[in-house]
């Protein structure tokens, strides 16, 4: 070996040393403020995987730094492969007691955090904060049976349909931050007053309420069936099930202080289990 | 160096290993609410009641034994309070759940109410006010209102035996949300919504200082000025007051409180909001309407006292 490629060496056997001990404090950090605030992964494997990661790191280092006799490389080896099942024993087990649910945006701002205990089926849903942390937010109003489809219609709009251990089907959004420039749509529902289609779908939304025609059969639902999530999306319900879910595209805009016609689309997405895609529609004039 | 690295990776190792069994103890995917309860679960049952007291030292209660109780004789006899204790604290709060939310109870010999939130289905909560005028023995259940999104900002309060109002906000979305006012003329059994301001930043107060003249202020993440409204009709109009803050001053009193009557005029104290530090941040600045709270003038600075500051 060449000194060159013996200080090359040396190099990447510093790096990977000190990133084992970057990941090491991260865990420590972690535990601290998981202790006192209450803070948790954003997916509970996460633990797992560092720890995996920061002994390859650390177990790779050794070897590049120090000169070690075949009887200690193997020493280390066997630690490292024991740590290792170790903790991906622990990992299945924890996911097993534990279902976590987590889908990145498209584009990889936010993250959905939802986490279900298997044994009472209640799931709650995390609210992230950089990156991998996140903070539980509201627990999902029915308990489940660890089913969930997640979708998203936007960015910053996600759809979690589940289904309940009474086997009826519901949605839950999660929308992150406002739109920018101050701009926000507060009544959903009244923002896109007005007929909406695509080549499948018609939507009209009035002050009566919001039909949806598929096929010709439209389903109508009052004000009183309609509920909102944040300030983007609403869930259309019929019998305490959710039906359809509405959102804002992200090229949607409309100027509320004047009566010009809304610009952008509307996307519009049933509540099933089964493999679906959301609708994309686009404004259609004044019913 | 050999001898520091291999003590290191050791120590990386051991606590490792540690971390992993600290790790295992902890409860997992569960909600904060679920962490109280257990921790709740540790005090040992029926303890004895002591009771925690607002400034004015009448009427206490205690939230010990996962119930709400109070008491009007400093702790020899208890009335129960029939709210389960989730309710007061549900909705987007995250502080303390050893006392009751500031500003959402009343607790006074003639009157008490507690204002909370109830899920009614899935998707939707109503807000009730559970009071009662005769120290506890009866209990009546106002519905405030029967749709609401996730509560956030809650206050409730009387001025006379007959008129109140009830303050809320709810589905906050980073710094955007609504709020709303509603106001009884019958001690609380009814409760009607006014106008609202149009207003979507986060509230930071509200209140009314009669019937007619009502007030709301906004902005509670790194405000940068103070955004007061006013209604001079009850809620039907909310006009925007103006509040004429000296240049030296801009940036540094950005957080509007509720107003108050002095002499002939009405008294604005402006403070510096969460992160203020002009003179230790233990100044705010003293403005007087003379339009019943329409514009607002600088009068002084006033110092506030440890306790309130920060």
């Amino acid at each position: 070996m060449t000194k060159r490629q013996d200080k090359r060496i040396k190099i990447i056997g510093w790096l990977l040393f000190f990133l084992a001990i970057g990941f090491f404090c991260l865990q420590m950090g972690y535990l601290f403020i998981h202790q006192r605030f209450q803070v948790e992964y954003i997916d509970d494997r996460i633990f797992y995987m560092i720890n995996i990661i920061c002994v390859l790191c650390l177990s790779l280092g050794i070897l590049f730094l120090l000169t070690l006799t075949k009887k200690w490389k193997l020493a280390v080896a066997s630690i490292v492969i024991l740590f290792i099942i170790m903790n991906g024993v622990l990992l299945v087990i924890g996911n097993s007691k534990i279902k976590n649910v987590t889908s990145i945006s498209p584009d990889f701002k936010h993250v959905l955090a939802i986490k279900q205990n298997t044994k009472t089926g209640e799931a709650v849903y995390y609210r992230n904060y950089y990156g991998i942390l996140a903070l539980p937010k509201e627990t999902l109003p029915y308990k489940t049976d660890g089913e969930f489809k997640v979708e998203w219609l936007a960015n910053d709009v996600a759809v979690v349909t589940y289904k309940a251990t009474d086997k009826t089907i519901h949605q839950f959004i999660g929308t992150y931050g406002d739109r920018g420039g101050g701009l926000s749509y507060y009544y959903v529902g009244a923002e896109i007053q007005g007929a909406w289609k695509s080549e499948d779908i018609e939507l009209i939304s009035s002050p009566d309420g919001i039909s949806v025609t598929q096929n010709g059969q439209t389903e109508t639902f009052d004000w009183d069936q309609i509920v909102q999530f944040g300030t983007l999306a609403i869930v259309l319900t019929e019998n305490n099930q959710a039906k359809w879910t509405i959102s804002l595209n992200e090229d949607f805009t409309i100027d509320s202080s004047s009566a010009t016609s809304p610009s952008g689309g509307i996307s519009v997405y049933r509540a099933t289990m089964d493999e679906n895609k959301p609708f994309v529609l686009t404004y259609d004039g004044a019913n | 160096m050999k001898k520091i690295i291999l003590i290191i990776a050791s120590v990386i190792m051991f606590g490792s290993i540690i971390s992993i069994i600290i790790y295992l103890q902890y409860p997992k995917g569960s909600s904060l609410q679920t962490n109280f309860e257990e921790q709740q679960d540790k005090s040992p049952e029926a303890e004895k009641l002591q009771p925690i007291y607002d400034d004015d030292h009448t009427v206490g209660y205690s939230l010990q034994n996962k119930e709400l109780n109070i008491t009007f004789d400093k702790g020899k006899t208890w009335q129960y309070v029939p709210i389960e204790i989730d309710k007061l604290f549900a909705g987007e709060y995250n502080g303390n759940k050893q006392e009751l939310i500031k500003n959402s109870y009343i607790l006074s010999e003639n009157r008490v109410a507690f204002l909370y939130m109830e899920k009614t289905n899935e998707y939707e909560n109503k807000v009730v006010l559970t009071y009662s005028h005769d120290q506890g023995k009866t209990w009546k259940d106002a519905i405030v209102t029967d749709r609401y999104p996730m509560i956030r900002f809650r206050k409730v309060a009387f001025l006379t035996e007959e008129f109140g109002y009830v303050i809320i906000s709810g589905d906050r979305v980073v710094a955007q949300e609504a709020s709303n006012v509603y106001i009884t003329f019958d001690g609380g059994e009814n409760w009607k919504e006014t106008n609202q301001s149009g207003v979507t930043r986060l509230i930071s107060d509200g209140g009314f200082i009669d019937e007619q003249t009502g007030f709301l202020s906004y902005g509670t993440i790194n405000p940068d000025e103070p955004e007061l409204y006013v209604t001079q009709d009850g809620g039907n109009i909310w006009t925007q007051a103006f509040i004429n803050v000296p240049e030296n001053y801009h940036e540094i009193f950005v957080t509007a409180e509720i107003p108050f009557k002095e002499e002939a005029h009405l008294v604005l104290l402006v403070n510096q909001g969460p992160n203020g530090d002009y003179k230790g941040g233990k100044v705010k600045g003293k403005f007087i309407s003379k339009d019943n709270g329409k514009t607002w003038e600088f009068s002084k600075e006033i110092e506030v006292d440890d306790q309130e500051a920060g």
